[in-house]
């Protein structure tokens, strides 16, 4: 064969086995996302219907998490709020009820004690309920003293131990705890983790197979190219990259889809749910994803698009 | 450089596309492969690819037997090898420069020295003035042009083609042949499958006749010095 001068192969590809230039190999993943972009330009309506499925699937468990984070927050605020409530007997003595009040303050679990004496109790209830002329008319105040007791820290076992130690009190009629009401709180957030988990894997397969199905048409509908490539000596990795890259973007755009939906119904439902949560407390703000989550939930899609072009490719480009 | 021993190809079902076939093709040597439709030709430059695996003997490219190049291997072995499709295998949604610019693009090389090669195989095929046109605008001719323009690019040392005149008229076939001739002639290895013998014979080059996935004849041309027997 002639020696021919000049022909200098790149560097890169004077061995075959040798890896590309990491230069050469931005260049060609660069070249991969326009290339992408471009197609998925290309084609907006199928564009439009893939990202909006996406969307729509990766809406649901941000949605529930959003509902969950906001209802935890919600049983938060509610369970620093007075947890027992005790009432005195009728025959006890307001000197009796100052007693336990001390004793009571000087107890290290307990953050706050109000007292309520019977007056104050009557003038309370006559104020709220609209009734004060009835209950002005009553020859007897028919309400006990009581005690408000807030603890610190929302811990179930401090309110119980607490709350068993009162009743045994002489003194304490009844003794009231928001304990039904917290537990009940409690199963309710971890129903709703568990909800948020099974969506989250349940969708996620379901985007799986959305970007999967979206790639697989695109590898037939480019079967020609790909043809050609595997004869010319394109390896696997090339051939897959366009895909990896348009499940990356399918993943990607569906995630940031789903975040616009979030925040959309967010602002719309904003006004009426401070106005609702308002009542349990001013300084009560709706909460959104966070940025925290709002990352995960646009990397975690993008790996979602990412993995099910993977799939796909392994599926339907290996037959050469 | 391509050397064929005892080589048989069963498809799946039982037909066998080449029945012991042996022959080499020497370092910078043309050939003919000739037959009818069906006689095996296509599949013997498959087998060459390595897109179609061997039931028997052994094929040695470059010395090498191919059956040994691992899965991983196949696309850097396939990259020495250029091929030239009836149909040209043209991309039609880029232009006639980025078709050509492919191998160079698998291959890794700068678009600065692609640039280069892909205007110096164009120029050599007489289409450097079409480099920005889609391929669908231009003539058969000149897709084929564009398909032998990107199967030299790399400047392979050996080349394929797979009945290259198949499509076209006598005069544009005889061009095309003529254009191989020019790329033998600085030294690239040439196995051409074509049933035109009209055309290659009056072409003086070695000429392997199958039939029936047979090799029935292997004839040098009387007016070559070296000849070999039948």
């Amino acid at each position: 064969m002639k020696a021919r001068t000049g022909n200098k192969r790149p560097a890169s590809a004077s061995s075959p086995n040798k890896k590309l230039a990491p230069r050469e190999w931005l260049r060609q993943h660069r070249f991969c996302l326009k290339d992408a972009l471009q197609r998925l330009y290309s084609q907006p309506v199928n564009t439009f219907m893939t990202l909006m499925v996406i969307g729509v699937a990766l809406l649901l468990p941000a949605l529930l998490f959003v509902l969950g984070s906001n209802l935890s927050q919600f049983g938060n605020r509610l369970a620093e709020t007075g947890q027992i409530t005790a009432y005195f007997h009728a025959n006890s003595t307001a000197s009796e009820h100052q007693t336990l009040v001390t004793t009571l303050q000087a107890d290290e679990r307990i953050s706050e004690v109000h007292y309520i004496s019977t007056e104050q109790a009557m003038g309370d209830f006559a104020n709220w309920s609209g009734l004060g002329d009835v209950m002005n008319n009553l020859d007897h105040n028919p309400l006990p003293a009581s005690l408000d007791i807030h603890l610190p820290a929302s811990d179930l076992t401090d309110i119980n131990t607490l709350a068993e130690a009162l009743a045994s009190d002489p003194l304490i009629e009844l003794v009231q705890v928001d304990e039904q009401w917290l537990v009940r709180l409690e199963q309710i957030l971890t129903l709703s983790d568990r909800i948020v988990l099974v969506l989250v894997v349940v969708l996620a397969m379901a985007v799986l197979f959305i970007v999967g199905n979206s790639i697989r048409t695109l590898i037939a509908n480019r079967s020609d190219e790909i043809q050609v490539m595997n004869l010319i000596g394109a390896t696997k990795q090339y051939m897959a990259r366009p895909f990896l890259w348009l499940g990356f973007c399918y993943g990607l755009f569906g995630g940031v889809i789903a975040w616009l939906f979030l925040a959309l119904m967010l602002l719309f439902i904003h006004e009426p749910a401070s106005a609702l949560l308002g009542f349990y407390g001013s300084e009560y703000q709706l909460i959104g994803l966070g940025w925290q989550a709002s990352l995960s939930l646009l990397l975690g899609s993008a790996l979602l698009g990412w993995l099910g072009a993977r799939i796909s490719v392994s599926r339907h480009l290996t037959k050469s | 450089m391509i050397r064929f021993d005892e080589v048989s190809q069963r498809y799946p079902g039982g037909h066998e596309a080449l029945k012991q076939v042996s022959f080499e093709l020497e370092r910078g040597e043309m050939a003919f492969l000739t037959g009818r439709s069906g006689a095996g030709k296509s599949t013997l430059l498959k087998c060459i690819m390595r897109t179609e695996s061997l039931s028997q003997g052994q094929i040695l490219v470059h010395g090498r037997n191919i059956q040994r190049i691992s899965e991983k291997q196949i696309p850097f072995y396939r990259r020495r090898i250029g091929v030239v499709f009836q149909d040209h295998q043209l991309l039609y949604d880029r232009s006639v420069y980025e078709n050509v610019a492919l191998p160079l693009r698998i291959d890794g090389y700068s678009e600065h020295d692609a640039a280069r090669r892909v205007r110096a195989a164009l120029d050599k095929v007489g289409l450097l003035k079409k480099e920005k046109m889609n391929p669908v605008a231009l003539s058969g001719g000149e897709q084929q042009r564009v398909g032998i323009a990107r199967a030299v690019v790399n400047r392979p040392q050996i080349l394929l083609a797979d009945e290259p005149t198949g499509n076209l008229d006598p005069e544009l076939a005889a061009d095309i042949m003529k254009l191989f001739e020019q790329f033998n002639q600085i030294g690239v290895s040439m196995l051409i499958a074509s049933h035109d013998l009209a055309l290659i014979t009056r072409l003086r080059h070695r000429m392997l006749t199958l039939d029936n996935g047979q090799l029935i004849r292997d004839e040098q041309h009387p007016s070559r010095q070296g000849g070999r027997p039948a």
